[in-house]
């Protein structure tokens, strides 16, 4: 009971020490279970919204498929429905495009219905409309809604509103970012086709690989193409999202978490070890070892449990929050829930256990010490004199340097402890200044290195020829094919993008160090990216088609060139007919601003804008970045301050000493501070190149479309060591006004 | 009056590295119930190691410790903890009392040790200190502290009281009050008192003088007629 009393008040009395126990664990839960909570929560989300809305495993194209396929194919698939997917545009202001669904069944890829009644498949007398469009053009349930396609016209009454899983991300013709209010999609039942239907999408489920189901498809029917569910653009873009995420969520909570683990061991160690002459005491009086271990256990239990289930609860509560608002302007999803996970539970406990165990160890083997020598304040390692101390150059030191060596020499492991959490924090910094930095590059060398355009004009697909060339001729521009191509080499394949284009000097070339070069007239280069995943070199061949289109090309790559944000292929228009491949242009790119309405032309987006959409999809990562910067920056502030403490209670009563003996304050601060100081800047400069590395690990788990460079600017390396030196300096500060304060006569009593 | 403590053939030695040093160098004595011993001896004579053994903090070498015929020197840890709660109580020089907790809370905290049921105010007021039960040891004086660390030895009603330099820290005229107190405890409650002191004054009012000196017994001399403490000349 009174042993009870005694743990509170010395938790009352030492209450920065136990704050700083509790924040320390606070901290690393949660930034440990947030950030991860972040990352789970889009997985475990979209799984479950594709779950719920049974998204296709594949799409299967063709002009029409007629009752035979349908029965043909059934025979290898769990589930077949069948769609015609046709553009339209409603008659509206600026004609935004909405794509229609036509539905025949409607058990695969569900329309999911937030709003007015669930979606009927034959109920043809209404539209089941896209939220975010309806949203965006102020569109309610009961509504009507008239939609132009094929030369004719239906209009249809709202019924409900909703989302679709395979329009999580849609596209935008004009940037990389959706613009809701331009473009949307819409369910209806096949009965609501005006004329007869001709089904040109089959939507299959099946329990056989991907591999196996092609092999198959292409035994028994003919088709225009097959999608996967990865290839999917929503679903690999969002995958794509997730894997950004992923790479700063498998790094940062870890680093976070060691450096908690670390300076929560030595703390706790430390902790014990000042109460051992009143271990000794409690012994001495006749307490049992297992009482007095007992109650040395709940100091390392009661601070670090109420910490890390406030960090467990908050951290999935709080982080999440502050990247979900800025994912849904890129990204459609019914909810957007954090994810949870039991990982974060066995950390927290694991966080305790090692409290719990540290302080046992520490407080066990005081305990076994015969009372007493316990009773007595530990004497000193015995610290042999080394080299530097024997030599002639020793006695030419001064006090401070010399004061500061001893001391670190007989407290080895709490040097070791503020070097390792001065570097923890350093590494985090970098990683995370090296994000924000190599993005920055990855923008410069896509929009100012590659890029020299201003406008990137959009073709429609029934563009005028003689049109086309007259606003060529007008903007003294250039064409350009780009088009989703699917690649075969080595075992591996994957949906890239194939650019076809005349050497023109609106877009320059780059190898992996950004510099400029050559792709001669009739080479195929392939992106560097891409030759890494695939392991080709030059010389090496891939086998390749257009989406949309079966005939198969197989190529000699002739050059590699790096692209940070678009991997595949780049040959002129010449060589792709070579190959009996049409060059069908689907841009214009030009240097001037280009502001003319033609009806060849679909849309106009300028490099500023492409930038800004560039911005807004990488703000969910800017997001973490600084999330990261400011808990890595709080935690420094803390593991510092509690070594702070830690050593000043340590070295109080030698401080207490010397000025007695008649040194100064400001000497006194010097001598602190020189350590603190010299501490720092090991940790900062074994810090950069873990940061460097663990910059490296992230970025080569950044999913298959991004190549990044990893880069980071001097001045950034420059700030990170004003942060961590400011941080170091203003805790040493705080202690060291206390020398003015320290109680010489309190210090120095009960010296044995 | 009945043997309670006897040293027998007691040897402790400390290594360090290849130094031997002879703390205790074949010491035999024996102490009866309720005497008031007091153990002289000039610095580094071996005295705390002698408390220190017979309190069971420390271990001997070699030979025997034998308290109310029990073999101390063969007690495992485990005994020790239960033999200093039962039958020690000690007095320290600086008076080791938990900071954080109160007077009466360090002398009801002998609760939790020993099945005794321990008025704390009572035991406070037979050392003279009711009025500062609910004081911190930083609040208290030193003789104020020393009398808590001596109602918090006896609180447990011990078999033997061991006072190591117990005035050690205290200016004379607290000191002699503090010895009184010992003195009355050993003479009313026939508690057995051993008092380890530089200082030889102490002698007069002894029952029993141990005198030290290089780990060895220099004299053991029964005191017929013992002074009272309060009469000394200090």
């Amino acid at each position: 009971m009174s042993l009870s009393k005694k743990m509170l008040r010395e938790i009352k009395i030492n209450r920065t020490q136990f704050i700083a126990i509790f924040l320390m664990a606070f901290i690393g839960i949660f930034a440990y279970s947030g950030i991860y909570a972040e990352y789970y929560g889009l997985e475990q989300t979209s799984n479950e919204f594709y779950a719920q809305t049974n998204l296709a495993d594949g799409w299967v194209y063709n002009t029409d498929f007629d009752e035979s396929t349908f029965d043909k194919i059934s025979d290898f698939t769990t589930d077949v429905d069948r769609q015609a997917v046709i553009q339209s545009v409603a008659d509206m202001e600026n004609q935004p495009d909405i794509t229609l669904h036509f539905i025949e069944k409607g058990t695969i890829s569900k329309f999911y219905t937030t709003e007015g009644k669930k979606f009927n498949a034959s109920d043809a007398s209404g539209v089941w409309l896209d939220t975010r469009f309806a949203e965006a053009r102020n569109l309610h349930v009961g509504d009507t809604i008239k939609l132009e396609f094929n030369n004719q016209t239906i209009k249809k009454e709202i019924k409900g509103l909703g989302y679709s899983p395979e329009y999580v991300f849609e596209t935008s013709p004009s940037s990389l970012t959706p613009d809701f209010s331009t473009m949307g999609f819409a369910y209806l039942s096949a009965r609501a086709y005006p004329e007869d239907i001709e089904y040109d999408t089959l939507l299959v489920k099946y329990n056989i690989s991907d591999k196996q189901f092609r092999e198959k498809l292409d035994d028994s029917i003919d088709y225009l193409s097959f999608t996967k569910q990865n290839d999917h653009l929503s679903v690999s873009k969002f995958a794509d999202e997730m894997a950004q995420h992923k790479m700063i969520g498998d790094v940062f909570p870890i680093v976070f978490i060691l450096v908690t683990f670390l300076t929560l061991l030595t703390t706790m160690t430390r902790i014990v070890s000042h109460q051992r002459t009143q271990i000794g005491i409690l012994k001495a009086v006749g307490f049992k070892d297992k009482t007095i271990i007992l109650h040395y256990i709940s100091y390392g239990f009661w601070p670090v449990i109420a910490g890390a289930v406030l960090g467990l609860i908050t951290g999935p509560m709080i982080i999440p929050q502050m990247f979900y608002p800025t994912m849904t302007v890129s990204y459609s999803m019914p909810s957007w829930n954090p994810g949870f996970d039991m990982s974060f539970v066995y950390i927290a406990i694991s966080l305790v256990v090692l409290s719990v165990l540290v302080t046992y160890l520490s407080c066990r083997r005081i305990s076994k010490e015969n009372p007493a020598n316990t009773m007595r304040p530990k004497a000193p390692d015995v610290s042999s004199k080394g080299m530097l101390e024997r030599s002639r150059f020793w006695k030419h030191l001064n006090f401070n340097i010399r004061w500061n060596i001893r001391d670190a020499k007989s407290n080895k492991f709490r040097a070791l402890m503020t070097i390792v959490g001065v570097m923890g924090c350093v590494a985090l910094l970098i990683a995370a200044f090296g994000m924000n930095d190599s993005l920055e590059e990855l923008k410069s060398w896509e929009y100012d290195d590659i890029s020299h355009y201003e406008s990137k004009l959009l073709l429609s697909s029934e563009a005028n020829p003689l049109e086309l060339y007259y606003i060529l001729n007008e903007t003294d521009g250039s064409f350009i094919m780009q088009q989703s191509i699917e690649i075969k080499a080595n075992d591996e394949e994957d949906t890239v993008t194939l650019l076809a284009t005349n050497n023109t000097d609106l877009i320059s070339y780059t190898d992996s160090n950004m510099n400029p070069i050559e792709i001669e007239e009739g080479d195929v280069s392939i992106s560097q990216k891409l030759a890494d995943r695939f392991g080709l070199a030059i010389g090496d061949k891939v086998k390749w088609h257009i989406v949309g289109n079966d005939k198969w090309v197989t190529s000699k790559i002739d050059q590699i060139h790096a692209e940070p944000i678009q991997q595949g292929l780049i040959m002129s228009p010449d060589t792709l007919e070579d190959e009996g491949l049409n060059f069908t242009p689907t841009n214009i790119l030009t240097k001037e601003k280009f502001g003319e309405n033609y009806d060849s032309i679909k849309s106009t987006t300028t490099i500023r804008k492409m930038e800004e959409s560039w911005d807004q999809m990488t703000s969910a990562v800017m997001m973490m970045v600084y999330v990261v910067t400011i808990v890595a920056g709080a935690l420094a502030i803390i593991v510092l301050y509690n070594l702070g403490i830690l050593s000043f209670t340590e070295m109080e009563r030698e401080i207490a000493t010397l000025k007695v003996l008649g040194f100064r304050t400001n000497v006194l601060r010097k001598l602190l501070l020189t350590q603190n100081v010299i501490f720092t800047a090991i940790g900062y400069v074994l810090g950069l190149p873990l940061g460097l590395y663990f910059m490296t690990l992230m970025m080569n788990a950044a999913g298959n479309s991004l190549y990044y460079i990893p880069s980071l600017t001097w001045g950034n390396i420059l700030l990170t060591a004003v942060i961590t030196f400011s941080i170091s300096i203003g805790v040493n500060l705080m202690f060291s006004d206390k020398i003015n304060d320290l109680n010489m006569v309190e210090a120095l009593k009960d010296v044995d | 009056m009945s043997k309670i403590i006897e040293f027998k053939n007691v040897i402790k030695e400390y290594k360090s590295g290849d130094h031997i040093l002879k703390a205790m160098d074949d010491v035999n004595f024996t102490i009866d119930e309720g005497e008031f011993v007091v153990i002289l001896g000039p610095s580094g004579a071996g005295k705390s190691t002698l408390l220190n053994l017979l309190g069971g903090l420390d271990s001997v070498t070699s030979g025997q410790i034998i308290v109310n015929g029990n073999h101390v020197e063969s007690f495992n840890d485990n005994q020790l903890t239960e033999y200093r709660a039962k039958n020690v109580g000690f007095i320290f020089q600086f008076y080791n009392l938990i900071p954080n907790l109160t007077a009466i809370e360090n002398v009801e905290l002998m609760k939790d040790i020993v099945d005794v049921d321990i008025d704390g105010l009572s035991v406070l007021d037979s050392v003279g200190l009711k009025n500062h039960a609910n004081q911190f040891p930083s609040q208290l004086s030193g003789g104020e502290q020393q009398r808590v660390s001596i109602a918090r030895a006896v609180a447990k009603q011990p078999t033997m009281l061991l006072c190591d330099e117990p005035t050690g820290a205290l200016d004379s005229k607290t000191g002699v009050l503090i010895l009184n107190l010992l003195q009355d405890m050993s003479n009313n409650k026939n508690t057995t008192v051993v008092i380890v002191t530089h200082n030889a004054i102490l002698a007069e009012a002894a029952d029993k003088v141990i005198r030290i000196k290089n780990g060895q017994i220099e004299s053991t001399v029964v005191n017929e007629n013992p002074k009272k403490v309060t009469d000394l000349e200090w």
